[in-house]
């Protein structure tokens, strides 16, 4: 008997084009009606003859007629996601596979607060968390969204960023690395506003996204502020190649960081999440 | 042996052999058309960084193993076409196999490949499906660098297998069944039931085999728990990994690895994605565009040694990574010895204790 192969791609239109921040755009693509995904998953895209790379999905999955549309916020940084900026426009096909991996648990958030900690891109795989919170807002308790970037121009979603502020019950906080005249947020680190995180630590949890070095900072702060390791979730990055957990590259000591992951608790990662290199 | 051959192909419908097959150099696990071109009259020297072909009897392994069939070094996954449509979607029914003269360990480590790659991984599934089967060659001298018998995995089997057979000197085979088909099969060859006095000789063979293995893991667990409270001692993996030259054979000759790249060949209005073997302890693994997760030799030789004796057993409920073949050891080109590094994680957590 054949088995099925899990690495058939689908063909899918790019449908519009969003400048996010230098070297940074978000894709919105055309998907068939069947492709659901949940916040906190990733997609395969693979460029013609290049090769792929794993995407989080940066918008819940919308239904329009017979397609689906989602979002995908990508920074150029090797010669996939450089090709993805240079050549991938409005019209242009390219290759997808997924959803992947096990994202945010939202539904643990439920009843509870909910802390959104993102730095730079890491925002993009929060974005969804924060548009489901806001569709179903009284499911949740309140919102504390914590983000920053290097520099005001580095920040994504510049366009809707504020509106997260509108939100009932939410508290809006930004940070920029480096001042800038027109900056009336806080100049400093995003993990210098884990200090002012309003909401009740007992009964909260915290999603977090950001370089490697930012989580664990955030990690500590928030460890010390009280929140406990099983409250806390962040999402990994790897070398990712095939998503479902045999090209092993992706692993973290005994997990497959895209099959297990990427959104793990602290408390999942134990020492993997502190020692360099495991 | 013929006659092994003769009805396992009469009972199961002419499948292909598939085993170590001799070549002018050394033995490839490849598709056996003859007796003749298996390595029956051959015997392999192994040590650190060494391995020759010699006259005799007794050959164990090489560099290949059946992984070089079923996780094959280049798998090509997928046809594409620049617009985007699967031309092929690079899964085929796999062959119908029998595996003939498997060791133990490569037994063992198809087990393992199992727990982590079978309807998982379509390449591998399709192959491993299309075994229909297994013939193991237990060991009765096993080879210079070998340590089955410290990890459960040889020299002789007990289950999984249809026919396994020693050599109890060139020219006596012992066999005995493992499965229906196996029981079927000795019964047409019209095999005499073996005397006591051979199954003595075989029972002392085995027990001089495990005596024989001078590599040996004394406490495997004890081991264990040593690995999982240096996991964070820098210092201990720099030591232990400073003559290590992170060239990745280690990781191509393990039975057991399975770590793949994927790469596109691109042709004239087609391409090719491929997964290729990417080792563990090559600089590559664990590079990404924007930095690298492992980016130090010794945080990717902790993770080949943790990976084979704590994450494999959590991966595969509760096998081992490393089957004991030794090839790690002899295809190693500087001769290291993850037994003697092992021994040293042993004496370090001693000393701490």
């Amino acid at each position: 008997m054949k088995p099925e192969n899990p690495f058939l791609l689908e063909r899918s239109l790019v449908v519009g084009v969003v400048d996010e921040a230098p070297g940074v755009k978000t894709y919105t693509l055309r998907l068939s009606s069947s492709y659901s995904a949940e916040p906190g998953q990733f997609n395969m895209i693979y460029i013609y003859g290049l090769g792929e790379v794993p995407l989080s999905i940066s918008s819940p999955p919308l239904k329009r007629g017979s397609f689906t549309y989602v979002e995908h916020t990508a920074r150029a940084v090797g010669a996939v996601t450089g090709a993805i900026l240079s050549r991938v426009s409005t019209g242009s096909l390219v290759g997808l596979r997924g959803p992947y991996g096990r994202g945010w648990p939202l539904r643990e958030a439920e009843g509870r607060d909910l802390v959104v900690l993102a730095g730079g891109i890491g925002l993009a795989p929060l974005r969804p968390v924060i548009k489901c919170v806001e569709s179903s807002r009284d499911a949740f308790g309140r919102l504390n969204i914590l983000y920053g970037a290097r520099s005001p121009e580095y920040l994504l979603y510049k366009y809707e960023l504020e509106e997260y502020a509108r939100i009932p019950n939410t508290k809006l906080l930004l940070s920029s690395d480096t001042a800038s005249p027109s900056w009336s947020y806080h100049v400093g680190f995003v993990t210098d506003l884990i200090e002012y995180i309003d909401v009740d630590v007992g009964d909260s949890v915290v999603f977090v996204c950001g370089p490697e070095a930012m989580m664990r900072t955030s990690v500590k702060k928030l460890l010390n502020r009280g929140f406990r390791s099983d409250q806390i979730y962040v999402s990994l990055e790897r070398r990712m190649r095939c998503g479902v957990g045999v090209c092993g590259t992706c692993q973290l000591g005994h997990y497959f960081v895209c099959r297990d992951g990427p959104v793990f608790s602290i408390s999942e990662l134990g020492e993997y999440f502190w020692i360099e290199g495991i | 042996m013929k006659k092994l051959m003769l009805e396992f192909k009469k009972l199961l419908g002419d499948p292909v052999f598939l085993g170590y097959k001799r070549g002018s150099t050394i033995p490839v696990f490849d598709e056996i058309r003859s007796i003749s071109e298996l390595p029956l009259e051959i015997s392999d020297v192994q040590k650190p960084g060494k391995y020759e072909i010699v006259e005799g009897f007794r050959f164990r392994h090489s560099h290949s193993s059946p992984k070089w069939y079923l996780l094959p070094p280049e798998q090509v996954i997928l046809t594409i076409s620049p617009s985007y449509d699967a031309i092929d979607s690079g899964v085929s029914e796999g062959r119908r196999a029998v595996l003939f003269g498997v060791k133990p360990c490569d037994l063992k480590a198809i087990a393992v490949l199992d727990k982590i790659l079978l309807d998982k991984h379509p390449v591998y599934t399709a192959k491993r499906r299309g075994i229909v089967g297994v013939v193991v060659e237990e060991c009765m001298e096993p080879g210079g660098t070998c340590f089955c018998a410290s990890v459960n995995s040889g020299p002789i089997v007990e289950s999984g297998f249809d026919v396994a057979y020693a050599r109890l000197d060139k020219e006596t085979l012992l066999l005995k069944p493992g499965s229906d088909i196996g029981r079927q099969v000795l019964k047409s060859m019209g095999l005499e039931r073996a005397s006591s006095e051979y199954t003595e000789l075989y029972k002392q063979m085995v027990g001089r085999a495990i005596d024989s293995m001078k590599r040996k893991l004394p406490d495997l667990e004890r081991a264990q728990r040593a690995l999982r409270g240096l996991a964070s001692s820098q210092e201990f993996w720099e030591e232990i990994s400073k003559k290590c030259i992170g060239c990745g054979n280690c990781n191509y000759v393990c039975p057991t690895c399975f770590c793949t790249e994927f790469i596109d060949r691109v042709g004239e209005n087609h391409a090719e994605r491929v997964a290729t073997w990417i080792g563990c302890l090559t600089y590559t693994y664990g590079l990404v565009a924007g930095g690298h997760f492992r980016k130090q030799l010794y945080m990717r030789y902790r993770h080949y040694t943790l990976h084979k004796f704590l994450y494999y057993p959590l991966q595969t409920g509760g096998l081992l990574g490393c089957v004991g073949c030794g090839r790690c050891i002899t295809w190693c080109p500087i001769g290291l010895d993850l037994i003697e590094n092992l021994s040293r994680v042993l004496k370090v957590k001693n000393v701490e204790a």
